[in-house]
């Protein structure tokens, strides 16, 4: 008992030491910048996003540690509270209906914005300007049907429909079959129906499969997916706000923030200019032509003039 | 006297289908007179309990039909002298339609037959068609050796023999191999909900995405009881072939 109760003790005495000297070495090194630890969930787009911030910071000088590449909402944003990451991309429903469980749907990217930084500000953590990219579900169809028969909207569609009883079928999964937000929410707002024959519910997985082979006009998927771009599909515009926002946004931990202020400036330069169709085509060089997120993420911030 | 009797055991076989009847419309009035919540009493009623119910006998019906009208002759056709040889040839490719997972098959038609019926029908109808090959080539290869010689003896044709002899004694066999078709068919037709066909599936599947039991169970519930049910009257009438003979 003594032995193992005086290692005990001189463990935690070794690691006070330990603390101290670590402490006060890193502290000589206030000359240079920090180390800058950026994650990401595991999925295509957050690859892209984490890889993006990675270049951009590294090009300004800082030393970055790549954190990317986690799976789950939650583990993110624990990642985020226990300073694993110093930052990462968010999306504002996201943050909203999961991490900050609300229950009522947002539908305005301004507003959503503004109630995820205020609420999370408290929280300790800073939402930069957020990016137009909207990763929310999406109603799309054939980029010849769209334009032959002039549906660009969802309130098109709705009257092409109302017009043309039988003639439009769609394609849906089970999940959005039954969702109050899902297909019945959309045509009681928009005002049209179709008949049971008319709407197919099926597998995410075949979905846009489904419609690029004309099975069906008009398809769900979700707004930013890389095939939307290999299969010439395109999104209707969700003109009467039915769809939550999912805008990206970088959430960047305040302590962080605060002792590297460059880090909102560069972040916000490149924000804007990321929307609905570049996030599509960065992941369809992902996804479809199977490249590294990596090389996509340098030759898009190039190509941009953000870095040499 | 007699009459009676008959009606009296008439009666009985009726029972334990009704019951079954019985059960199915006591759960659906349940889930559509006290839903758990509002996304379930929008979900379900009973035009959609009774459009999916459809849906899933009607591609239970069709692909059951086609296998038997297949299979059939196909068993009778290898079981011929001339064709003998290549039955081992034939079950095994038919063997190996079936060793493929069904959600396999059912992805691997969307591509050639589109969404919807005709694939959930097609895969269907490859899994039921080993069960009732094997059983019409068991049953006939069955018939003993001593009453075909006799059969022979007395100058019946082949074609006598075929019908009159070897298709009525195997009878029960091939009707067993229909009736094992069928009911596993009823089970696998739900994953026809996964490429737009219909049925019962989208009850599961859509109850179990949105996590509402009431729904799932729904689904899980009148499918089996599909099964039970359509399983109890084959019997009823394999029954009544043998008693027949």
């Amino acid at each position: 008992m003594n032995i193992k109760k005086s290692n005990f003790m001189k463990g935690i005495l070794f690691s006070l030491v330990l603390v101290f000297i670590v402490g006060t070495l890193s502290a000589c090194g206030g000359g240079s910048k920090d180390v800058i630890k950026v994650g990401s969930k595991e999925f295509t787009e957050q690859l892209l996003l984490g890889q993006i911030t990675i270049l951009a910071l590294e090009d300004a000088g800082f030393e970055v540690e790549d954190k990317t590449s986690v799976a789950g909402s939650d583990k993110v944003r624990m990642a985020l509270e226990n300073g694993d990451f110093d930052l990462y991309w968010e999306y504002t429903g996201t943050a909203w209906l999961s991490q900050l469980q609300h229950d009522e749907p947002l539908t305005d990217s301004q507003e959503a914005y503004e109630k995820v930084r205020d609420e999370d500000a408290g929280n300790g953590f800073s939402w930069l300007q957020y990016a137009p990219l909207d990763n929310t579900y999406t109603l799309m169809m054939r980029r010849e049907d769209s334009e032959n028969l002039g549906i660009k909207s969802i309130s098109d569609l709705a009257k092409y429909i109302n017009e043309n009883p039988g003639e439009i079928t769609t394609a849906i999964d089970h999940e959005f079959s039954i969702r109050p937000d899902g297909y019945p929410g959309i045509q009681e707002l928009y005002g049209f129906s179709q008949s049971e024959d008319a709407i197919k519910i099926m597998d995410l997985g075949i979905m846009y499969k489904t419609l690029q082979d004309g099975q069906v006009e008009v398809a769900m998927g979700f707004a930013t997916d890389g095939r939307i771009a290999a299969y010439d599909l395109v999104n209707l515009e969700d003109d009467k706000n039915f769809f939550p926002v999912y805008n990206a946004s970088p959430v960047v931990r305040n302590d962080s923030l605060e002792k590297n202020p460059e880090i909102k400036e560069i972040l916000e330069k490149i924000a804007p200019l990321l929307d609905t169709d570049t996030m599509t085509q960065l992941n369809y060089e992902v996804d479809i032509n199977e490249r590294e997120p990596e090389e996509v993420a340098r030759e898009w911030l190039q190509k941009e003039g953000f870095i040499d | 006297m007699i009459s009676t009797k008959i009606s009296k055991s008439k009666f009985k076989i009726f029972i334990f289908p009704l019951l079954l009847l019985l059960i199915a419309f006591v759960y659906s009035f349940y889930v559509v007179n006290w839903p758990q919540d509002k996304i379930v009493a929008n979900y379900v009623s009973y035009n959609k309990i009774l459009l999916s119910l459809m849906q899933h006998i009607r591609l239970v019906i069709v692909s059951a039909s086609f296998a038997i009208a297949v299979s059939v002759p196909l068993g009778i056709l290898l079981t011929r002298p001339k064709f003998k040889v290549y039955s081992n040839v034939v079950v095994n490719i038919v063997n190996i339609g079936q060793t493929i997972p069904s959600l396999a098959i059912l992805a691997l038609f969307v591509g050639l037959l589109g969404v919807g019926f005709k694939s959930g029908v097609f895969a269907l109808w490859v899994y039921s068609l080993l069960p009732i090959l094997n059983n019409t080539i068991a049953g006939i290869l069955g018939v003993e050796e001593s009453i075909m010689e006799s059969a022979k003896g007395m100058g019946m044709t082949k074609r006598r023999i075929l019908t009159k002899i070897e298709l009525p004694l195997s009878y029960p066999v091939i009707m067993a191999g229909i009736r094992t078709a069928v009911t596993i068919n009823i089970g696998t037709a739900t994953l026809a909900a996964f490429i737009g066909a219909g049925g019962l599936g989208d009850l599961i599947i859509a109850g179990n995405n949105i996590n509402r039991w009431q729904i799932v169970i729904l689904g899980a519930l009148l499918s089996a009881l599909l099964a039970i049910l359509t399983d109890y009257l084959m019997g009823l009438i394999e029954a009544r072939l043998k008693n027949k003979q």
